[in-house]
C-alpha cells in the first residue's frame, strides 16, 4: 500500500517537474552545442549614442567592488542603459572607463571619458543563440563578486541550480519507475553499464591521455 | 494488431528509458560539474593547491608546414599528450606551444636552435578535474579558426552532442507521453506553462520587456 503510494506521487513528480524543468533543459542542450562547436553570434550593432555632461561620482576610477558598481549604476541611469554589468575596466592612459553592459542577446557598450564627462553607448544586438549562451555560462566562476549586480538577473542563479537538483531528481525518479518495469531490466541495465562505462572511459583517457 | 499510433507510443516510451538510462552517468557528471562552476565552495577550491613542475628536454628538428603540425611533432617527441591550446612562434628560433587535458596544463617553450624545450606543467587535484570536464571542449569561442587535434576531445565533444541530442528527444518523448495522459493535461500544462514564462523571461523577457 505504501509502495503503491510512493509509486504513484514519484510518477506524478517526475511528470509534472519534468514538464516544469522542459524549457531548461531545451535552453541548456541548444547551448551546449552551441558552445561545444565554437558559434559565434553575428552581432550588429542597433544603436549608437553619445551623451554629455554626465554627473560622474567623484573618484569613480579609484572605487572598488560594490562601490564602484554603484557608482557605475549612477552613470548606466543618466544613459538609460540597464543589464548586468559585466566589469568595469578603467582605463587610466586614455583617462577613459569601459563598461560592458549585458542582457540575454544584447550588449551596450559605454565609454566614459572622465576628463569630458562624455560617454558613448553602442548596443550591439547578439540575437536568441547568444541569450542561450550567456545564460548558460551564468553566473560561472568569473568575477564572482559583481555577479547579480542587475536585480534581473539574480534570481537565474536560483533557476539554474534549480535545474540541477531537479534533474537530479527526475533523473533518480526515472531509474525508481523503470525499476517497476521487469521486461526492461535487463536491456536497461546494459544500457545503464553502457552510459556508465563510456563516461567513466572518456574521463579516464582525457586525464590520462 | 496493435495500431501504427500504438506502435509509435510504445517506441516513444522505451526510447525514453532506453536514452534516459545510457544517459545516467553523463547527464549526473554535467549536472554536479555545472554546479562547482556556480558555486565558490571552499572544499572544491583546487588552484591554490596546484602542483608545478619544470623540466627540460631536448628534441629533434620539427617537422610539419604548419604550426600545427610542427607542435604535434614535438609534443610527441617530448612524450605528451593533450589538446593544443595555442601556438607562437615568438622569434625565429623560439615556438611556443600550450597544451591542456583536465587537470593538467603544459606550457612549452622550445629553441629551435638550440633543440631544447623547456616545459612546465601544472597540474591540479579532482576537484579541478571534475570541474574543467564541463568546459573542456578543446573550442576555445575566442579562436575562430580552432580546430580539436586530440582524438580524446573529438569524442568527448561528439558525447557532448549526443548529451545534448539525448536530452532534446527526452523533452519531446515525455511531451508525447504527457499529453496521452488525459486526466493530467491540465497540471500538466500548468507545470510545462510556469517553466516556459521562468526560462522564456530570461531568455527573450529581459531584453524585449526591461
Amino acid at each position: 500500500m505504501a509502495a503503491n503510494v510512493l509509486y504513484r506521487w514519484t510518477r506524478d513528480l517526475h511528470l509534472y517537474l519534468g514538464l516544469f524543468l522542459s524549457p531548461f533543459v531545451l535552453m541548456f542542450a541548444v547551448s551546449t552545442m552551441l558552445l561545444n562547436h565554437g558559434w559565434k553570434p553575428n552581432a550588429v550593432t542597433v544603436r549608437r549614442g553619445v551623451f554629455k555632461n554626465l554627473v560622474v561620482p567623484a573618484d569613480f576610477e579609484r572605487l572598488q567592488g560594490a562601490d564602484r558598481i554603484r557608482a557605475a549604476r549612477q552613470i548606466l541611469v543618466q544613459l538609460g542603459v540597464s543589464g548586468e554589468i559585466d566589469f568595469i575596466r578603467v582605463l587610466p592612459k586614455e583617462n577613459r572607463i569601459l563598461i560592458p553592459v549585458i542582457k540575454p542577446g544584447e550588449e551596450a557598450t559605454v565609454t566614459l571619458n572622465l576628463q569630458t564627462r562624455d560617454a558613448t553607448v553602442d548596443v550591439d544586438e547578439k540575437g536568441f543563440g547568444e541569450a542561450l549562451v550567456y545564460l548558460h555560462k551564468w553566473p560561472g566562476p568569473h568575477n564572482v563578486n559583481v555577479r547579480g549586480n542587475w536585480g534581473y538577473m539574480r534570481p537565474w542563479r536560483w533557476l539554474a541550480d534549480a535545474t540541477v537538483y531537479l534533474i537530479l531528481f527526475v533523473s533518480a525518479s526515472g531509474v525508481y519507475l523503470w525499476l517497476f518495469l521487469p521486461a526492461e531490466r535487463r536491456l536497461g541495465i546494459g544500457l545503464t553499464a553502457a552510459g556508465c562505462l563510456s563516461c567513466v572511459g572518456m574521463v579516464y583517457a582525457l586525464v590520462h591521455g | 494488431m496493435p495500431s501504427f499510433t500504438d506502435n509509435v507510443a510504445r517506441w516513444n516510451r522505451r526510447l525514453h528509458y532506453y536514452v534516459g538510462l545510457y544517459l545516467l552517468a553523463l547527464v549526473w557528471l554535467f549536472s554536479l560539474t555545472g554546479l562547482l562552476l556556480n558555486h565558490q565552495w571552499g572544499f572544491a577550491d583546487f588552484w591554490p593547491g596546484r602542483n608545478v613542475t619544470t623540466f627540460e628536454r631536448s628534441f629533434e628538428p620539427l617537422r610539419g608546414a604548419r604550426e600545427l603540425e610542427r607542435a604535434a611533432d614535438l609534443l610527441r617527441q617530448l612524450d605528451i599528450s593533450g589538446e593544443i591550446g595555442a601556438t607562437t612562434t615568438r622569434a625565429p628560433a623560439e615556438f611556443e606551444v600550450q597544451v591542456t587535458r583536465p587537470g593538467t596544463t603544459f606550457q612549452i617553450e622550445a629553441d629551435l636552435v638550440r633543440l631544447q624545450a623547456s616545459v612546465q606543467r601544472t597540474s591540479v587535484n579532482h576537484w579541478g578535474i571534475f570541474r574543467t570536464l564541463h568546459t573542456f571542449s578543446g573550442m576555445p569561442r575566442a579562436a575562430a579558426a580552432s580546430e580539436r587535434d586530440w582524438l580524446p576531445t573529438k569524442i568527448w565533444s561528439v558525447l557532448m552532442d549526443v548529451v545534448s541530442l539525448g536530452l532534446i528527444f527526452l523533452v519531446l518523448s515525455s511531451l508525447y507521453m504527457w499529453w496521452a495522459l488525459r486526466t493530467k493535461r491540465v497540471a500538466g500544462f500548468v507545470a510545462l506553462a510556469l517553466g516556459i514564462v521562468s526560462c522564456g523571461f530570461f531568455v527573450v523577457g529581459l531584453r524585449v520587456l526591461l
